[in-house]
């Protein structure tokens, strides 16, 4: 299954195969920092909004694609916020990988994870820093980067296939 | 001189964003005047702006959140970036904590915090990035000087010194003075105890929500470093 994860809320983008589209449908709420996800309702995000099982999602697909306007080099904040939303896709104990801390698995998937940047000024810097942060997010999901892209609008994103 | 200490963890209490700033305050003395903030939603009040308006230097201590800002914040800085308040050449500065040891796993997430700045027509001065935050959180009541904060500390104090003299600097990386496996093994005890208290049995904490918690096959196949 593919997972997109956008803050298009009339995304309607040509996607092959099986998927699931999360995108602004009602205000989404921002991440508490309660960890109830880990230590309370395991793999549930303890605030009852319609996006509180995205980490179930991630556990269910193959592949991850973000397409969101770039925030001076991440994602925008409906996408941050489901994704803040979403720490239970890995469980609270560390691990060590590659000689550094990250967290234990909790599903056995591996994503492949992808991002599709939108917006009119993304600087080099910001590419930079996006991508990074993706390579960081795939390091930490153990999962696989795959690849960052960029658009100059909106628009441009039109003929994009998922 | 006015320094605004932004607090953008969502907590409403027993931040390690909060002790961090603390630690902070207590560095710089009566050398400046502090504002201290709370930003804890997506939106920036009237009331935040006006204690905005009368710094000249902020410093946003945030959590590392998914190796980047939490949503939030970035909604809050989106809307700060359009002010046209802001003084020319405000001075920023950041402290990122993040829950993982290695203080340098929170660099992405500040360079955003300077790409911000680029936007927003401020100078980045160069920030603070801070492993160990689990541990950060627990020493509340302990000074800063003498506890496990003592290395943080250290590196607060020369950014207290840079921040007075409005300097800029590469970002610096610490994190708590005690060894990596301890905090690993501290950690692991910390989400028994709180899945305790919460009712649940240990082995809820790897509960998936697609299998019986009796498959437990997934975490029997990784195998991972020590
Ligand atoms: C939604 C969420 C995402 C997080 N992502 C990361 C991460 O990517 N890397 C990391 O080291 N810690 C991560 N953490 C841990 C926090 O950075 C850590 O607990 C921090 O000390 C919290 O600071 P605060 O008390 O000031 O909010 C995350 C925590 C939450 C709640």
């Amino acid at each position: 299954m593919k997972l997109i994860v956008t803050d298009i809320e009339d995304f309607d983008f040509k996607i092959e195969g099986e998927h699931k589209v999360i995108n602004p449908q009602g205000n989404i709420k921002h991440c508490i920092g309660c960890f109830g996800c880990w230590a309370k309702t395991p793999g549930e995000c303890v605030i009852h909004d319609g996006y509180e099982r995205t980490s179930l999602d991630m556990g269910l697909c193959d592949e991850m694609i973000i397409v969101s306007e770039c925030y001076y080099g991440t994602v925008s904040p409906f996408v941050k916020a489901a994704q803040d939303r979403a720490i239970s896709y890995v469980q609270g104990d560390f691990i060590i990988k590659n000689g550094e801390m990250h967290h234990k698995h909790r599903y056995p998937n591996t994503i492949k994870l992808s991002a599709h940047f939108y917006g009119e000024d993304i600087t080099e810097d910001e590419k930079k820093t996006a991508k990074d942060i993706i390579e960081g997010n795939a390091e930490n999901f153990h999962g696989e980067f795959n690849g960052v892209y960029f658009y100059k609008s909106k628009d441009e994103l039109k003929g994009l296939k998922l | 001189m006015t320094v605004a200490l932004i607090n953008a963890s969502p907590k409403v209490k027993g931040s390690s964003s909060g002790i961090l700033l603390n630690d902070l305050k207590e560095c710089l003395g009566n050398k400046v005047d502090v504002e201290e903030i709370c930003l804890r939603t997506s939106k920036i009040t009237a009331e935040i702006i006006e204690k905005l308006k009368k710094a000249d230097t902020w410093v946003v201590a945030f959590p590392l959140y998914v190796d980047s800002l939490p949503s939030h914040l970035l909604a809050c800085l989106k809307q700060l970036e359009k002010m046209t308040w802001k003084k020319p050449n405000l001075n920023i500065y950041g402290i990122a904590n993040c829950g993982f040891y290695e203080g340098n796993q929170a660099e992405p997430a500040l360079n955003v915090l300077k790409n911000w700045c680029a936007k927003a027509g401020c100078a980045y001065k160069g920030s603070l990035g801070i492993g160990g935050g689990g541990a950060i959180a627990v020493s509340g009541n302990m000074s800063g000087k003498n506890s496990l904060r003592a290395n943080i500390y250290k590196a607060m104090k020369k950014f207290a010194d840079r921040i007075v003299k409005k300097e800029g600097e590469a970002n610096k990386y610490a994190t708590v003075a005690f060894p990596r496996f301890i905090y690993k093994i501290a950690a692991q005890n910390s989400w028994r105890k709180m899945i305790k208290a919460n009712g649940g049995k240990t082995k809820d904490l790897n509960k998936r929500l697609d299998v019986e918690l009796t498959d437990t096959s997934v975490n029997k196949r990784i195998v991972y470093e020590q």
